[in-house]
């Protein structure tokens, strides 16, 4: 495949990957994801620096495995936590999407981001906002998610952070 | 007793604290009113001791970290001497920010403004072109080192300032809640650090509302029954083999709590089997866990697995469950509180213990962990409901475990050397309300001492 169509590809899936939050289409947005994919949101060292070691440095989330994302998904489901009553409205923007070298047959792209958040309980609006990097491998038919690192810019944030919001 | 319907500012107005009658009630717009807050910012966090960092964050000589106590920009540094400084951040010059990053190393801290000069101890280096100013002799003549907090002093690397002097000293401040962070403190046999990675966010309501839960064990099973659940469906997580096989705490479960002089408190816990000390990050490191055992005995290290929440009023709650939290708070309006989070470690964890350690943390904790999300939240829900039709009453949830206690005498305070603590006790539904009354007769103690 050419870098052209892989870059068609990458676009095609994190605009695809927004809109599925936007929808709380979670099931499908989980399905993107390999069972062994790794979702990573470092937090920062210093006002310059990320945090570059999950095991030794904290990260605002970091799950090894699909699990941890499907854990958080049963959580938004049950009802049980306020932070999703009610859930706020969010739309997801992806722009800037550009293909990074990888090895092997996988597809490496990074991207800017940003997440207008609504909160229908209090009117408040804020935004998230950062860059992103992604690994996407073929399996079968499909391309799924293998490695997702978030950078989140603003990351003092209002009460909540969760994959919704990212 | 009821309320006045429209209470002057006069302090004991907001609080009713009659434990032989079985009442302490709190009133709700203690956490509403704007007046009261400014106050606040005025008689607490800038007349008492309050949390400003660690010892092992400003290791070196000339290492310096940004903080705030109240609404006063701080710089806290370590001199070339070796000295903690607690300096006010403000250029003497026109008063501008003098240093705006949070954290680093310099021996000489210039204001970008007029090109002022201060070393790390605070002392004036250098004002710029001050002979041709034409200075007045009186000026010539003043200090112009960057003022200080009035009292510094830290206790087991926790490092503490005030920006009053007429407070007791550190020891006599903390008290016995001392033996609590010791207790803190005995886990790092070579110290403890910040684990990289600083999480700040910000909640919309009274900063109350966190001093409080923090010593919350009540509100667990409803407000994480989301994380409960996770928990629950969750295969156990296999053991490491080389975990010690003793770690059982000998005593039945229970939950506790002790209260002390200047509005500290601590709750604490025995688990149920399984879910106590081998789910804590300590013993995951096996040489370090031997030096601590071998160090304070099987009594204190009981007591280092427990489940404990400290709170050192008015700013900082060191949280030590499934991994260990250091938080502080900031208020920055009367419905607006910003707060730090830290994980604390060991310093030379093993890589096994530490990276366990994180997990937990960013599991449970900060606005991304699975539990804190609630608290947040919760408390938002505290500060629209304040506002409703209870307005006028008092609250209802300080009262438990202001009724008979029960027959069982505890020995546990004579184990951690306790000589009459103010203490509570039950079974793990318990959910000790009275342990928030030290931290609220503290707050009307200096609110009622005047500026």
């Amino acid at each position: 495949m050419n870098n052209a169509e892989n870059l068609r590809l990458a676009t095609e899936l994190l605009i695809h990957e927004g809109r599925l939050l936007d929808q709380r289409d979670w099931s499908a947005w989980l399905a993107l994801y390999a069972a062994d994919a790794v979702y990573w949101v470092p937090a920062w060292r210093n006002e310059g620096e990320e945090t570059a070691d999950p095991e030794r440095e904290v990260s605002l989330i970091y799950h090894p495995q699909r699990v941890g994302l499907e854990e958080r998904v049963m959580r938004v489901r049950s009802r049980l936590s306020v932070t999703t009553l009610p859930l706020p409205r969010t739309t997801h923007f992806v722009s800037n999407v550009a293909l990074v070298p990888r090895c092997g047959e996988t597809i490496g792209a990074q991207a800017s981001w940003m997440v207008q958040i609504y909160e229908p309980r209090t009117s408040l609006q804020r935004v998230h906002f950062g860059h992103c990097e992604v690994t996407l491998a073929r399996v079968e038919q499909r391309w799924e998610i293998t490695h997702k690192t978030i950078h989140l810019q603003n990351d003092c944030v209002a009460a909540v952070l969760d994959f919704y919001l990212l | 007793m009821t309320f006045a319907a429209a209470p002057t500012l006069n302090p004991q107005n907001f609080i009713d604290d009659r434990p032989h009658d079985g009442v302490f009630r709190v009133r709700h717009d203690a956490f509403l009113n704007t007046a009261l807050f400014d106050l606040e910012m005025t008689r607490i966090f800038e007349s008492t001791w309050v949390f400003v960092g660690l010892e092992s964050d400003l290791a070196r000589p000339h290492d310096f970290v940004t903080t705030q106590i109240g609404r006063v920009p701080i710089l806290l540094t370590r001199a070339g001497d070796g000295t903690l400084r607690g300096l006010i951040n403000s250029c003497r010059h026109r008063g501008t920010l003098l240093c705006p990053l949070r954290k680093g190393n310099q021996r000489v801290h210039v204001c970008h403004y007029h090109g002022w000069q201060y070393s790390s101890a605070g002392r004036n280096l250098g004002i710029t072109g001050a002979a041709a100013g034409q200075y007045p002799a009186n000026f010539v003549d003043d200090t112009h080192d960057l003022l200080s907090v009035a009292r510094i002093a830290s206790y087991r690397g926790f490092i503490f300032a005030s920006l009053c002097d007429a407070v007791p000293t550190l020891e006599e401040h903390l008290g016995e809640a001392r033996i609590f962070l010791d207790l803190i403190a005995d886990q790092g046999p070579n110290g403890l650090e910040y684990v990289p990675g600083t999480v700040s966010y910000t909640f919309d309501a009274n900063w109350k509302f966190q001093f409080e839960n923090g010593l919350d064990f009540y509100h667990f099973a409803a407000t994480h029954s989301s994380f409960v659940q996770i928990l629950r469906q969750r295969p156990p997580p296999p053991l490491p083999p080389d975990l010690p096989t003793d770690l059982q705490d000998p005593d039945p479960q229970a939950q506790g709590s002790y209260s002390f002089p200047y509005g500290h408190a601590v709750t604490w816990s025995v688990g149920i089997p399984g879910q106590g000390a081998e789910r804590r990050p300590l013993p995951r490191d096996p040489t370090l866990f031997a030096q601590v055992r071998a160090r304070h005995g099987a009594t204190r290290t009981k007591w280092l697995l427990r489940q404990r929440n400290l709170t050192i009023f008015p700013n900082l709650q060191i949280v030590d469950i499934q991994s260990l939290q250091l938080r502080v708070w900031q208020p920055l309006a009367v419905d607006k509180t910003r707060m730090v989070s830290n994980c604390l470690a060991p310093i030379g964890e093993n890589n096994a213990a530490r990276s366990f350690r994180i997990r937990q943390y960013e599991e449970f904790f900060n606005p991304s962990g699975l539990a804190t999300a609630d608290d947040n939240i919760m408390y938002a829900f505290c500060q629209a409901g304040y506002a409703g039709a209870t307005r006028g009453a008092g609250s209802q949830g300080y009262a438990r475990g202001l009724g008979e206690r029960p027959a069982q005498q505890r020995h546990d305070a004579a184990e951690l050397g306790l000589r009459d603590p103010d203490w509570a006790y039950g079974t793990l539904e318990f959910g000790d309300e009275s342990c928030f009354h030290a931290g609220h007769r503290e707050w009307l103690r200096l609110m009622s001492r005047g500026s």
